[in-house]
């Protein structure tokens, strides 16, 4: 009895395996027929910046916009974009993949993944020179592999000093601060003000290793130094800690910033409980929906001797995969998107910043975007291409704040020998 | 065919073995093979890793303070809680107007999600606006909001105590239950006779009640202990194991290794195991003892 139950199961299991396959097999010919006359169908897979499906920000209807304005102009290709979720995309197009189901083109946070296996157009394949001329020379470098560029930069993000006016004016504190000792002096003022936070410190969990790369910039410090070697426990970083750890000891910042998330610390300072802050366009909604419009200014971060005339920058992808060799149409369809409207539709959507030179142009008349703009050329990025920076980076989120905590150069010291040991 | 018959018996047995065998056996089977593996971050098995992914776990700088604080969590969190529910119990024990009222009180941190009832506390205790600092604020107890003072979550040292109260608060009501319903299979003319030998009350509750309660007790006690140990949320909302890995449990600290290496993760899974293994073993074996003194 069991045994014919079981071989029933099985026979059945089979079954659905062999429509189901038979099915993948018919579309996938299908397609090919259409290519051959005429009409052609590019699928896409792309990222959700949005709040989600439904929302009025959401992926899907950013995407249908751009894909309805390029079809008006293209009849003869069709684009089907499928909006993923940033927690799922990673699995799902894995399993595509897996599964020889590959998208045309794929956005998303990384691309080195798949250069290995030889399933990417290279990038001059797909992208017009001029499109690729106008492409930020720094986030492009780093869509190469091997020096031939495989990832194109989709969009990024920036970080700069938010102040808070009113506290400013409170204090007595008449402009930002463009040094770490005017930064001091500021918080001292702000202090006597009453502000609890002078400056909004998170060392926390959440992104302790943004916040700590932002401070190691100012001293011309960074995770690694100009040869490529993993130096977090150089002599610039940790007297850049030390100086931090002196902030922290007078309560001139968040209290116990390596338990606080940047989240929090945003809020409090929506809320006006913070002086200033290192924020990205990413917190201008935020600070805005907190009733904090128009009563904070964005400026440089100050460094030890001067403003940084860099930023951590962060940026996400867009790829194509060559299995269905529709590299003409692909060319197509991303000339139209870098050199249409699209980025200046993202960045007002989501406030995140263009990658292209004209995109920058096209943004830089808003006031509050201008240090984002003014230091994104020059951008400084995590050492994200090393695989080691996967072990030490969660890491440095646990452990960096107790650098303003306990012995600077001791803490700093076994984050090092993370990343050399790991 | 009567061999057929021999093997009834399993059809019926059968499908709870299988169900025992796929969720409870393999996934521990697949868990200590896992920790002598080397594996991606993508969670792809690079091959076999002796046991590196051991030496590295018993390497890491903090995992001697991490076993060790665990097992003071432990500890710390289960002997309260059975002291408290005690006494809890043997109030809601006694008749009393709106007895009925504050039994289903009592539910409540147990019907509250774990991770809900964690976040609020972390905000009442946030240093700018929560309210349990707004209180201490207007009792004197600190100077200003927002300060080192005010933050009792930043620090080990007022941390620790915090996150014990929540874990003790959430395990009480559990507890509770189990024992009066323990109070309540002890029959009255027990107590009875004892009054009529003209023993004391405290004199009765030591040697009537309690023998008497063992078996619940004992049960509740286990489960908080196993509970416990395994806790997660409750840190993991409150403090992420931070600051560095001062507030961290060998759970939390699984999870975070997780980031970083699968098969150390794995390794700090299978400690964990045999630390739960052997904390039920001494449990049981100090509840036994007393059986046999009293």
């Amino acid at each position: 009895m069991n045994i014919k139950l079981v071989g029933g199961a099985a026979a059945g299991l089979a079954a659905m395996l062999v429509l189901s396959s038979c099915g993948s097999g018919d579309s996938g010919s299908g397609d090919q027929n259409a290519s051959g006359g005429g009409q052609v169908t590019l699928k896409m897979v792309a990222a959700d910046y949005g709040d989600g499906p439904g929302k009025p920000n959401s992926g899907e209807t950013f995407w249908k916009g751009v894909v309805d304005e390029f079809q008006a102009a293209n009849p003869n290709i069709k684009v089907e974009v499928q909006v993923i979720n940033w927690n799922d995309i990673d699995k799902q197009v894995a399993t595509m993949v897996q599964n020889g189901q590959v998208p045309d083109i794929l956005q998303t946070g990384d691309y080195s993944g798949f250069v290995k296996d030889g399933l990417l157009h290279k990038a001059d394949e797909i992208l017009s020179p001029n499109v690729s001329a106008d492409m930020l020379e720094k986030f492009a470098e780093f869509g190469k592999v091997d020096g031939t560029a495989y990832g194109i930069p989709f969009v990024s993000s920036a970080r700069a000093l938010f102040y808070n006016k009113e506290l400013f004016t409170k204090a007595g504190v008449a402009e930002p601060p463009k040094t770490w000792d005017e930064l001091k002096a500021a918080a001292e003022k702000l202090k006597k003000a009453g502000v609890s936070q002078p400056f909004g410190l998170p060392l926390g969990q959440e992104e302790a290793q943004g916040e700590s790369f932002l401070w190691m910039l100012g001293n011309g410090g960074g995770y690694k130094d100009a040869s490529g070697k993993w130096a977090i426990n150089s002599p610039q970083n940790v007297e850049t800690f030390t100086y931090i750890k002196g902030l922290v000891d007078a309560g001139l910042t968040t209290p116990n910033p390596g338990t606080k998330d940047r989240k929090t610390v945003w809020e409090d300072f929506g809320a006006g409980k913070v002086g200033m802050v290192n924020g990205g366009p990413m917190s201008i909604p935020i600070f805005d929906a907190a009733g904090l419009k128009d009563k904070y200014g964005v400026a440089p971060i100050p460094g030890k001797a001067g403003p940084l005339d860099t930023t951590l920058g962060v940026m996400d992808w867009i790829m194509a995969f060559n299995k269905n060799g529709r590299a003409a149409e692909i060319k197509k369809f991303l000339d139209f998107f870098y050199t249409g409207n699209a980025a200046q539709k993202i960045s007002d959507t989501y406030k995140l910043l263009p990658v292209t030179k004209s995109g920058i142009e096209k943004l830089s008349g808003d006031e509050k975007l201008k240090p984002f703009l003014d230091g994104l050329p020059n951008a400084s990025f995590y050492p994200f291409q090393d695989p080691k920076w996967a072990v030490v980076n969660p890491s440095i989120k646990q452990t960096i704040g107790g650098a303003v905590k306990e012995d600077p150069a001791q803490v700093l010291g076994e984050l090092q020998k993370t990343a050399e040991n790991s | 065919m009567r061999r057929l018959r021999a093997l009834e018996p399993l059809a019926w047995t059968g499908p709870a073995v299988v169900l025992i065998a796929v969720v409870v056996l393999w996934p521990v089977v697949e868990m200590i093979r896992s920790s002598f593996l080397r594996i991606s971050r993508w969670g792809v098995v690079q091959g076999s890793n002796g046991t590196a992914n051991y030496e590295k776990l018993f390497d890491e700088k903090d995992f001697a303070d991490i076993m060790l604080r665990s097992v003071v969590w432990v500890v710390a969190v289960v002997a309260l809680t059975v002291l408290i529910s005690l006494a809890l119990a043997q109030l809601f024990n006694q008749h009393f107007p709106g007895r009925r009222y504050a039994r289903w009180a009592l539910i409540a941190p147990w019907a509250a999600s774990v991770l809900m009832t964690a976040i609020i506390f972390k905000w009442m205790l946030d240093p700018e606006v929560g309210v349990i600092n707004q209180i201490r604020l207007k009792l004197g107890l600190i100077d200003a909001l927002g300060g080192a003072s005010a933050d009792q979550l930043g620090d080990a040292s007022t941390a620790m105590p915090w996150l014990v109260f929540v874990a003790v608060f959430v395990s009480v009501p559990f507890t509770t239950y189990a024992l009066l319903a323990g109070l309540a299979t002890i029959p009255s003319d027990v107590y009875e006779a004892a009054k009529m030998d003209g023993a004391s009350r405290l004199r009765t509750y030591w040697s009537i009640t309690l023998p008497l309660l063992r078996p619940a007790l004992t049960v509740a006690a286990l489960i908080n202990v196993m509970n416990v140990f395994n806790s997660f949320p409750i840190i993991w909302a409150m403090t992420h194991g931070q600051p560095g890995y001062s507030t961290a449990t060998s759970t939390i600290f699984m999870f975070i290794l997780k980031n970083r290496d699968i098969g150390e993760s794995a390794a700090m899974s299978v400690v964990n195991f045999a630390m739960v293994l052997v904390l039920t073993a001494i449990f049981l074996k100090v509840s036994r003892w007393n059986k046999e003194v009293a």
